[in-house]
């Protein structure tokens, strides 16, 4: 009979005991696995609102203008140079993309990877009032402009159609349904956007070639927004090449954005460490708490052990094996209820975040619970296995 | 082979004097009573022999070693090799069956046989049958009898008993005495505390204890 086979012995006739024992430590795998999961979650969200944030790339004409604004008053701008974009550079700003990315990435997936919407920005007279007329691709648009939700009526999906911006539409009273006449066409007003707190919100957007046709403007668009469909695309690389392969364009990594909200979550992620190690800490005392007695409880087996010719080492050896056998257990419930604990807070905390079972975690639980556990049962043993014998069955 | 030499023992700061200068030997072989009244001293002298408890002066001697200033980890090798005990309350772990009781002390000593010597030691206590029945599914008596065979799995040198039928009644008792006596009829070593002249009767000499000192020596 070896030692080990001892302890297993006596952990499976005093389950209920050892169960008890387990409370601190399943506390504590359960706070620090929830928060980790947690914390997985919302970074996951936030990742997915990047995503969501829109161009990757900003294209512009690469004029030389000079803003001679002073305060609130507007001096007009010296402008040197073109003030569009040559419709026909879109294939090419596409094939340089496309091949940026999958050079990157290492996939050979045909067809258009980027997603390219021009924009042809005009100023127009709509009912007296002079607005902003934003021709679009209306398809590439909306793919890029993922926050946008169509408050009443339908999207753009035909000719001759409008959808107007929330504020445009309550300034001027446009409804869905309402005609708008544009130099020798009429559009009809097919929805108006909610509101997304931006310019969007005081433009109609209409379908590119109208106008073009309307304006003038054949083959011309003001701006290029090139959204790469992944996080790690090299947008600088993109941009880079495009500035250097089509003249008169500028191409601008919209990198700002993503790099202040990746410190967010750099500070998320540490306050979510910093409340997992206090937990721990306190868990960990819960978990000496429950040790100490459990050990306290069986200082007459130490005294018999002794007795027959136990050592000190080999007594810390023996609860040391309870103590790992208290951590699986532990860890194992702890993982459980700290998944569970996850997916009942967690969409509190960051809203519209999805948890999702962490198998990583299960490993992780079970070596922290381990860890606790032993930790908290050396003190406790060390200290029992110095009482002498004699006391120890006086203590009974 | 064991010399207690002027052995002292004062509980707390000078105030509870529990052995005031005990001396005795005992020669391999013998089987000795420690008699006297509750607080006579009788239990901590045999706690100090066996290493269970410390004692203020004096010396024990056991087979030309000192015993009483071990270092802790020698008092382990003693306590595998030479001394076994018998309490009174039996103290067998609850977990285990009566083999494996029996089999504990080797398993602390790194000895893995012993299988089929703790067999044999249980079946001459007439425990074949129940030696896998864990301590709380035996009788007071059968559960001494466990303790003892446990005492003599590593051969020891002296066998210490504290008390051990004071839990059993008195027929229990008598036959726990009766292995005693066969115990010392084989050439076993046996120290046994008792506060009951009918078993004390059983050994061959008594030693009475009063107020921690010698009062008597008895050889029957």
């Amino acid at each position: 009979m070896k030692l080990h086979q001892v302890v297993f012995k006596d952990v499976s006739r005093r389950k209920k005991r050892v169960l008890y024992a387990t409370i601190g430590v399943v506390i504590a795998t359960m706070t620090v696995i929830g928060i980790l999961t947690i914390a997985l979650a919302g970074r996951a969200r936030i990742y997915n609102q990047l995503e969501k944030y829109g161009a990757n790339l900003s294209l512009v004409p690469a004029t030389k203008s000079l803003d001679t604004g002073l305060g609130d008053l507007t001096l007009g701008s010296v402008t040197v140079g073109d003030n569009y974009i040559q419709q026909d550079s879109i294939p090419v700003i596409q094939q340089i993309a496309d091949t940026e990315i999958r050079q990157k990435i290492k996939v050979e997936q045909a067809g258009n990877i980027a997603t390219i919407a021009p924009q042809l920005l005009v100023q127009a007279d709509v009912k007296g009032t002079s607005v902003i007329l934003a021709g679009v691709d209306p398809k590439a648009e909306y793919k890029i402009k993922s926050w946008w939700q169509v408050a009443q009526g339908k999207y753009i999906d035909g000719a001759n159609q409008a959808v107007v911006g929330s504020q445009a539409a309550s300034l001027l009273r446009i409804n869905v349904g309402d005609s708008i006449p544009l130099k020798g066409t009429t559009l009809t007003v097919i929805g108006i956007l909610a509101d997304t707190g931006s310019a969007d919100d005081y433009r109609i957007f209409v379908p590119l070639d109208v106008a073009q046709t309307a304006f003038g403007k054949q083959g011309l668009v003001s701006t290029i927004d090139v959204r790469a469909l992944c996080n790690a695309c090299p947008v600088e690389i993109i941009a880079d090449a495009i500035n250097k392969q089509i003249p008169g364009i500028r191409a601008v990594a919209v990198k700002q954005v993503a790099a202040s909200e990746m410190g967010m979550l750099d500070k998320i992620n540490k306050l979510m460490l910093a409340l997992g190690g206090v937990t721990l800490i306190v868990g960990g005392f819960g978990v000496v708490n429950t040790l100490m007695a459990s050990v306290h409880e069986r200082i007459k087996d130490i005294g018999i052990m002794k007795a027959v010719g136990a050592s000190r080492k080999q007594i810390i050896v023996a609860f040391i094996y309870e103590a790992v056998v208290t951590g699986i257990i532990g860890g194992l419930i702890g993982y459980g209820a700290g998944t569970a604990l996850a997916y009942a807070i967690g969409p509190l905390i960051f809203e519209g975040s999805t948890v999702s079972v962490v198998p990583l975690y299960l490993p992780v639980s079970i070596l922290l619970a381990v860890l606790i556990a032993v930790l908290a049962t050396l003190y406790p043993a060390y200290h029992a296995t110095k009482i002498r014998i004699a006391d120890c069955f006086r203590a009974v | 082979m064991l010399e207690i030499n002027e052995v002292t023992k004062v509980y707390g700061e000078g105030k509870v004097i529990a052995l005031d200068n005990v001396s005795f030997s005992i020669d391999k072989g013998e089987y000795v009573a420690l008699m006297g009244h509750s607080g006579s001293g009788k239990s901590t002298l045999l706690n100090i022999i066996g290493g269970l408890d410390r004692l203020t002066s004096g010396r024990v001697v056991l087979d030309g070693q000192r015993l009483d200033d071990l270092e802790e980890a020698n008092l382990v090798d003693i306590r595998r090799k030479k001394i076994s005990y018998v309490f009174q309350q039996y103290h067998l772990l609850p977990s285990l069956t009566a083999l494996e009781n029996v089999l504990l002390p080797l398993t602390f000593a790194h000895n893995a046989d012993g299988h089929e010597r703790a067999t044999r030691l249980l079946d001459g206590m007439g425990l074949g049958k129940r030696a896998l029945h864990r301590p709380s599914q035996l009788s007071g008596g059968e559960q001494q009898r466990v303790a003892i065979a446990r005492a003599l799995i590593s051969d020891p040198l002296l066998t210490l008993a504290d008390e051990p039928t004071g839990n059993l009644d008195e027929r229990t008792g008598q036959e726990i005495l009766g292995l005693f006596d066969q115990l010392n009829r084989e050439g076993r070593t046996i120290i046994m505390v008792t506060h009951n002249p009918e078993a004390a009767k059983r050994a061959r000499k008594i030693i009475v204890l009063r107020d921690g000192r010698i009062v008597d020596v008895i050889v029957n």
